[in-house]
Order: C-alpha cells, then structure tokens, then sequence
C-alpha cells in the first residue's frame, strides 16, 4: 500500500484527461492504497456547488480526501461556503507535507 | 532551524517565466518547503532556465498610465534570490541548476548568483540524494 497525493491544476472543463485523472486516483484507493487530491489553479474550479462535473461529483462520493488551495479559491473569488461537500480547505503545505514524508506526489 | 539531507526535495520545473500559473504554484510550493524547514534542490530545464536570467528588467504600464515602480511587475529572478535569502537565514540549503543545454539553445547565459549550470545527470544525483522528488511538467 501506499499514500498518493495528487496535485491537481487541470479542470474538466478545459482538459478532457482530468477525467481519467480522477478515476486514476478513485483506481488507487480501491486497490488499497491512501489517496489525496489537492485542487490548485484552475483545478478549483468544479469545487463550486454550482459547478457541474459528474467526473468530479464522482471523486467526491469516494473517500478520496479532496482539498482546495486557499489561494486559489481566492484568486478566483470562490468562497468557502460555496463549496460542494466533501472538499476541505487547505495550502501548498499539504504538498510539502506528503513528500517530506515520502509519499508518492503527482503534478497533474 | 536545521535540516539534514533526509529532509532534501528536489523539483523539477520546465515552464519560462510569465507565461503560466504553474510558475507561481512551484514558486509558492518552493516557499512552503522552505517553512517546513527542507533544503531544495531545483532542476530548471526547458524554458525554465531563463526564470534565474539576470537580465529580466521589470516594465511600467502606459496603457494603465503606471511606471515601473507603480506597476511593481514581478520577476522570477528576485523571486529565486528572495528564497535563497531566505533558507540562508534559514540554515537552509538552497540549489538551482539550469541544464545546460536548454541554456545554450536560448542563449540565457547571463544568470543570476547561486544559479549554476549544469545537465541532465544533475537531475539523477539530485533526485538519488534527496528525500523526494517533484516533477512538475506542462501537461
């Protein structure tokens, strides 16, 4: 088993991968291992409860632990409480902390 | 605040400054290594090479009637001095290498100090020696 943290830039509405990257990372956790998401950028943007990605809507309904960057919810003007469920709100120091603790980072 | 070599992460970065959010992302992911206390190794190739050029000058914007200084332009050059001010301050290590044949190709030579060329099995040691590593690519 081991810990994937995936830092996620891409969005679904630009990128047509993102989609295979989020069932990568539901992929992961069903064979066992520990999975995070870590929205930056643009990759924030399906995060907002109006927002409508049934590729992402998926990842939420698994147990893979999805954060959004802070800064970039602000530099996008999206507030905390316009989020879906499921998303906490975080830093970069999510990133540092998992490879700082050896785990497998991904930049997607 | 002190680190030991098992606290060393490299990154990997190939985006030319002023041209993609990525830059301002690994810039803040470089800051934050540096507030959790890691020494960072950096392994600038592609366009990346001219993020440390010593020649960026920042530039006024007439359109917005502002100056130079008014328009406080950002450049990646003083971003990477900034960060190795501060992990000096930090008892912390800080390391950029430019590969040198992505230097060669755009001619960016002129760097600023504590950058240093070098080239692809640069890369290999830094990752084989650190803790972890992080590649950031454009796609």
């Amino acid at each position: 088993m081991s810990n994937y943290l995936f830092i996620q830039s891409q969005d679904p509405f630009t990128e047509t991968r993102t989609s295979h990257q989020y069932q990568l990372a539901q992929d992961l956790l069903l064979a066992g291992n520990t999975v995070t998401v870590l929205l930056v950028q643009n990759g924030v943007m399906p995060a907002r409860q109006k927002a409508i990605s049934k590729e992402f809507d998926a990842l939420l309904n698994s147990t893979v632990v999805v954060i959004a960057d802070k800064f970039s919810l602000q530099q996008r003007d999206i507030f905390n409480n316009e989020l879906k469920n499921n998303i906490y709100v975080g830093t970069l120091e999510h990133a540092i902390d998992a490879l700082l603790a050896g785990h497998k980072v991904i930049w997607n | 605040m002190k680190s030991t070599n098992e606290q060393t992460l490299t990154f990997a970065f190939m985006d030319p400054p002023f041209e993609s959010e990525r830059t301002v992302t690994f810039f803040r992911l470089l800051e934050a290594a540096l507030d959790k206390g890691a020494n960072i190794r950096v392994f600038a190739y592609e366009g990346a090479v001219s993020l440390s050029l010593s020649l960026q000058k920042a530039h006024g914007n007439s359109i917005h009637g502002r100056n130079a200084k008014e328009e406080d332009h950002p450049l990646s050059k003083d971003w990477i001095s900034s960060l190795q001010h501060k992990a000096a301050s930090n008892n912390l290590k800080f390391e950029w290498i430019n590969c040198g044949l992505c230097v060669d190709e755009r001619g960016v030579t002129d760097v600023i100090k504590g950058c240093t060329r070098g080239g692809p099995p640069d890369l290999w040691r830094y990752a084989s020696e650190s803790l972890n590593t992080l590649t950031i690519g454009t796609r």
